[in-house]
């Protein structure tokens, strides 16, 4: 597989330079019930995802984009 | 040919904010000043003005951000440099980055995490301290460059 | 006299030969059994694109004998049929082909179950092409990186233009050749012009024309690996142009695999490049122009030739050529090879006797590149994307020669319900041989569709999928096959003190020094020393650093002053420990954290993303690298570093727990008490570049203290003593504080951490399961189960023989039974008894000292 993932410091770069993580969600819930759903439950979507990535081999800083999980492209 | 050597070089991080980064003047001292991250910049120069480095960020900084960091990291730091009219090429056996004419680029090489300082006539890698064997190595092996005996 | 060693004899051949052409000038008409059913299969293409030529050169199975050049002192053999190639008893399978139908093993062989494996150890010694030289010594090949505006994939005339016009519009051009330019043509004017065109591009500056640099597909980038003989070399490219030209048109009629029938460049290459006739009576069946020239060359060659050809072409048949207009092959007929071929004409069917049928039926572009390319910056030029008709596709014969699927079995299949050309691909295997579908694609697809109405979905091409060519998986693993180290700037002073150095996750440990049971008696007795400066170190700083901190970490802070350190445990979303380390309070609202060695990468990912997502002011510093740390730990762990401190040592200045900056030996060092091993300890964090010398001065003013250094053997011991998990050995991934026994670690007063909810939750269900220390009356073993009442209950994760306890002792996870928790197991042969932990110096007098 390959994929290119856009880092808006560092440039364009393959995909091993990086740390996935995952659907982006949000990080608190007003209750315990609707916790449980941000933490467990994924959207899963066949189509636009927005993700989270670590550049772990360049900047080393976190970012957001939008993936086609069907295409498998970005942005 | 491709040269491998162990320059003495220091290493002194900036973290502020990305306004002060964008404004501020790098250090002179001859040091090559990499902004590596929207909130943080690598000085990189040789040992002996690694003070002065520091002491030049501190001032110019803490003008711009007061919740600056200035750091001398140079122990977390082992530098390789490549020298020689097929350095470009030998560097092409341990990276897939595209390396620019001069300047200074970061991404995988040898399968770690590294720095790149790009100058004319010289590539300087720099990696985390722990990995310094093993870029050596990899070096010699994969982009058979001779490594010079101090 | 240059020969080759095939099958034990030694074979002549000329300059310029192929394996192919010598074998086939010495007589060699069977290359090869085919895959399933055993049939006798000749050369055919001649360039490289189908499976029948293929022989195992020099051990190694799969060389296309075609297209390699035969040179002196290989050894070739054929791959297939038992006893030989020529005699192959197995080829009876072609005869009991009713009783092995397309997708017959997936039915077959059922019941009773043992049925199946008997038979698959008959099929799988019964197929295949080849023999895998698994005692071979794979080659350590490299990777290299290439950066270009354009790479053009095939020195063709196409390819070849195409560069020079690039190169002339100012690009940087790679152009990537499998084998050398013009190999597929005969010698001639053509050969000529190319090979001079090639030297005027190879003369460009901005052109490089790598020869042997086979591409075996195109990745988002574009990106293109291209396999040579000595690296694999990945071409990041701006864009790329396809021209890897066509393959004849593979015809597909009963009798079409016999030996002796060929595709129209096999057979003239024979003639023209290796003089070699393929038969005095030759029926060439041409709907190309190029068929008519293949025609003149075996004409040439001495053969006499009956030309089959539609009424257009057959008015430019050169003379001395016997032209049978707008008639078609139906049959090849014959047993080992071909000895006829039958005919339909205007006037009728007819029967040819002859002893070599040539096919220029049409083309088959070699698009597969360029179909991977589809949404890429990807073009084609030349024949490969010429217009092609439809395939000549009969009602019976081969359409997978790689696979053995034939117009029956594709028939067979659709009728039970693979009802598409995917579908139909994956059931019968068609397509999925060594040519990759190169030859059957275009068949295939036109099978499906002629036979739904759904042409888009059911009868289309199936997707093209790296790679085109079988590479090696050494050609694979280029620049990938050294495991990466990371080393302490202790390492060699390990070395040369006789470590025995193990893995551990990404880190070179010293495991023991060579005698375990005296490191660890050093620690409890008298001084040790221990290399961590593995653990992760992380400084955070910034306006926001303890709101950052408080809000990742379930550990309470906000009394946490400087010079004090904390237990700390990382959770994750779920409530999950998934690390543990120290939080140090510094001065100026500074914290340094440290981790395991393993999880130091996660954390700093982790607390850049909480940083991230909070939009918190914080400067972390990852000090892993830049930090090492030696742990001093035993009871004359004061008295040692008082020989080389002037500082203050005591309780008072340093407490536990907590930390202080210290000069020892002239290195500063921030000195952390810690407790992981149960005695007075001070971890002495200090610059990586002074280590080697810290630990030089330790060891050496130690020496009449009895101090020694310990490796992670002891170290196991010694936290097992104090009942101390290793993460990952002695936890699950759903331990969450409470089942580990760590609820004092966590404050749950604290209005928001990373995990809370989740401990809320969990703390309405009762326990079920917890990490309990273990006391055993024999010898243990780790991974063995704990059972009560002779179910299993838990499991043993960690144990050791302690000398200092005189007793086996260990951890183990725990179920509860009957709403409480057994006391007494049994963990094999021998008795456990669940105890309190620490197991050693319970009170903690030693650790606190």
């Amino acid at each position: 597989m390959a994929l290119n993932i856009p880092c808006p410091f560092c440039g364009t770069r393959p995909y091993t330079e990086f740390t996935f993580g995952g659907e982006l969600r949000p990080t608190e819930s007003p209750d315990l019930d609707a916790d449980f759903a941000r933490v467990y439950h994924r959207a899963n979507v066949a189509g636009q995802q927005q993700e989270r990535w670590f550049h772990a081999h360049g900047c080393r800083r976190w970012l957001t984009l939008t993936r086609d999980t069907v295409t498998n492209r970005v942005g | 040919m491709a040269e491998l050597t162990r320059p003495g070089l220091s290493v002194v991080l900036c973290g502020a904010s990305p306004d002060a980064l964008d404004a501020l003047v790098p250090p002179g001292h001859g040091a090559r000043t990499c902004r590596t991250a929207p909130d943080e910049a690598l000085s990189v120069c040789p040992a002996e003005v690694a003070a002065d480095v520091a002491r030049e960020l501190e001032d110019r900084v803490a003008a711009l951000d007061d919740d600056a960091v200035v750091l001398d990291v140079s122990d977390g730091w082992t530098a390789w440099r490549l020298t020689g009219p097929d350095s470009r090429d030998a560097f092409a056996y341990a990276s897939r980055l595209a390396l620019p004419d001069e300047g200074f680029v970061q991404g995988s090489v040898a399968h770690v995490a590294a720095k790149v300082v790009v100058e004319a006539d010289a590539l300087t890698v720099l990696v985390p301290a722990y990995w310094h064997d093993h870029v050596r190595e990899r070096l010699i092996h994969d982009a058979r460059v001779t490594e010079a005996i101090p | 006299m240059a020969t080759i060693d095939f099958e034990g004899t030694q074979v002549p051949f000329e300059d310029g030969d192929t394996i192919a052409s010598a074998l086939y000038r010495h007589g060699v008409r069977t290359f090869n059994r085919s895959l399933k059913y055993h049939r006798r299969r000749g050369l055919y293409c001649g360039t490289g694109d189908c499976p029948n030529c293929m022989v195992s050169v020099d051990g190694e199975p799969g060389a296309r004998s075609c297209v390699t050049e035969a040179r002196d002192g290989q050894v070739v053999e054929r791959g297939t049929g038992w006893p030989s190639p020529d005699r192959d008893l197995i080829g009876i399978t072609d005869k009991l082909h009713w009783a092995m139908p397309v997708g017959f093993y997936y039915k077959a062989f059922v019941k009773p179950r043992f049925a199946w494996e008997t038979a698959e150890r008959i099929i799988r010694r019964a197929t295949g092409i080849g023999r895998l030289p698994l005692d071979a010594t794979p080659a350590v090949k490299r990777a290299r990186s290439a950066h270009t505006d354009v790479l053009v994939i095939g020195a063709g005339p196409a390819g070849l233009e195409a560069a020079r016009a690039a190169a002339a519009a100012g690009a940087d051009v790679i152009v990537a050749e499998e084998r050398e330019v013009g190999w597929t043509f005969p010698p001639g004017r053509e050969l000529d012009a190319l090979r001079r065109l090639a030297d005027q591009v190879r003369a460009l500056p901005n052109v490089e024309l790598r020869e042997g640099h086979t591409a075996i597909g195109v990745y988002e980038g574009p990106t293109v690996p291209l396999v040579a003989e000595d690296a694999l070399v990945e071409v990041e490219a701006g864009r790329v142009i396809v021209a890897t030209g066509a393959v004849e048109a593979h015809g597909v009629f009963p009798g079409n695999d016999l030996p002796g029938v060929w595709l129209g460049r096999g057979a003239a290459l024979m003639a023209a490049r290796h003089g070699l006739g393929i038969g005095d009576r030759i029926v060439v069946a041409a709907e190309t122009e190029e068929g008519l020239m293949h025609a003149a060359t075996l004409r040439a060659a001495g053969s006499q030739v009956i030309l089959l050809a539609p009424t257009a072409l057959a008015e430019r048949a050169l003379a001395g050529v016997q032209v049978l207009r707008d008639a078609r092959v139906l049959e090849a007929t014959g047993s080992k090879h071909v000895t006829g071929v039958i005919v339909e004409t205007p006037e009728g069917r007819k029967r040819i006797v002859c002893h070599a049928l040539v096919l220029s039926l049409g083309w088959a572009p070699r698009d597969a590149l360029l179909r991977m390319g589809e949404d890429l910056p990807v073009e084609g030029v030349g024949d490969v994307v010429a217009p092609v008709g439809d395939p000549p596709l009969g009602d019976g014969g081969y359409v997978c020669l790689c696979e053995d699927v034939g117009v029956h079995e594709l028939e067979i299949a659709w009728a039970e319900g693979w009802t598409s050309s995917e579908i139909l691909k994956r059931y019968t295997t068609a397509t999925m041989g060594p040519c990759q579908g190169a030859l059957c694609g275009l068949h295939l697809a036109a099978f499906a569709a002629a036979r739904t109405d759904q042409v888009a979905v059911k009868g289309r091409r199936t997707t093209a999928r790296p790679p085109v060519r079988g590479p090696r998986l050494e050609d694979l693993a280029g620049g990938v096959h050294e495991v990466i180290e990371r080393r302490t700037s202790l390492h060699d002073r390990h070395v040369a003190l006789g470590a025995r150095m193990d893995r551990s996750g990404a880190w070179m440990r010293p495991g023991t020094y060579g005698d375990v049971a005296e490191e660890i008696r050093a620690v409890r007795e008298r001084v040790g020393t221990m290399d961590v400066g593995t653990l992760g170190k992380f400084l955070v700083a910034g306006r926001d650093a303890q709101t950052l901190l408080d809000r990742v970490f379930p550990t309470r802070l906000h009394d946490l002053a400087p010079g004090r350190a904390r237990y700390l445990i990382a959770l994750d979303e779920g409530g999950y420990v998934m690390d543990d380390g120290l939080i140090c309070a510094l001065r100026d609202g500074r914290y340094y954290v440290t981790s395991t060695s393993g999880g130091a990468d996660r954390m700093e990912a982790g607390l850049r993303n909480w940083a991230d997502r909070w939009d918190l002011h914080v400067h972390l510093v990852n000090q892993t690298a830049e930090l090492g740390a030696i742990n001093v730990a035993g009871p004359g762990a004061r008295e040692l570093l008082g020989r080389l401190s002037d500082d203050d040592l005591s309780r008072a200045a340093i407490p536990y727990p907590g930390h202080a900056e210290i000069m020892v030996a002239g290195v500063a060092c921030r000195a952390i008490a810690v407790g992981f091993v149960g005695e007075l300890s001070y971890e002495l964090h200090h610059p990586r570049s002074r280590g080697p010398e810290l630990w030089d001065a330790l060891l050496g003013a130690g020496a009449d203290l009895g101090v020694a250094p310990h490796g992670l053997d002891a170290l196991d011991v010694l936290r097992l003593e104090k009942g101390h998990f290793f993460l990952a050995q002695d936890t699950l991934p759903d331990d969450h504080p409470a089942k580990l026994g760590l609820g004092w670690a966590v404050d749950m007063d604290k209005p928001w951490f990373v995990g809370k909810a989740s401990l809320e939750r969990m703390a309405e269900i009762p326990l079920e399961r917890r990490l309990v220390g273990l006391r055993f009356d024999g010898e243990p073993q780790r991974g063995m189960p704990l059972e009560a009442a002779g179910q299993i209950v838990g499991r043993v994760t960690s144990c050791a023989r302690s000398e200092a306890l005189g007793a086996a002792i260990g951890l183990g996870w725990l179920r509860a039974r009957n709403g409480g928790w057994p006391t007494t197991l049994r963990a094999g042969a021998t008795t456990a008894t669940v105890v309190d932990r620490p197991f050693y110096d319970p009170e903690g007098v030693r650790l606190r000292g």
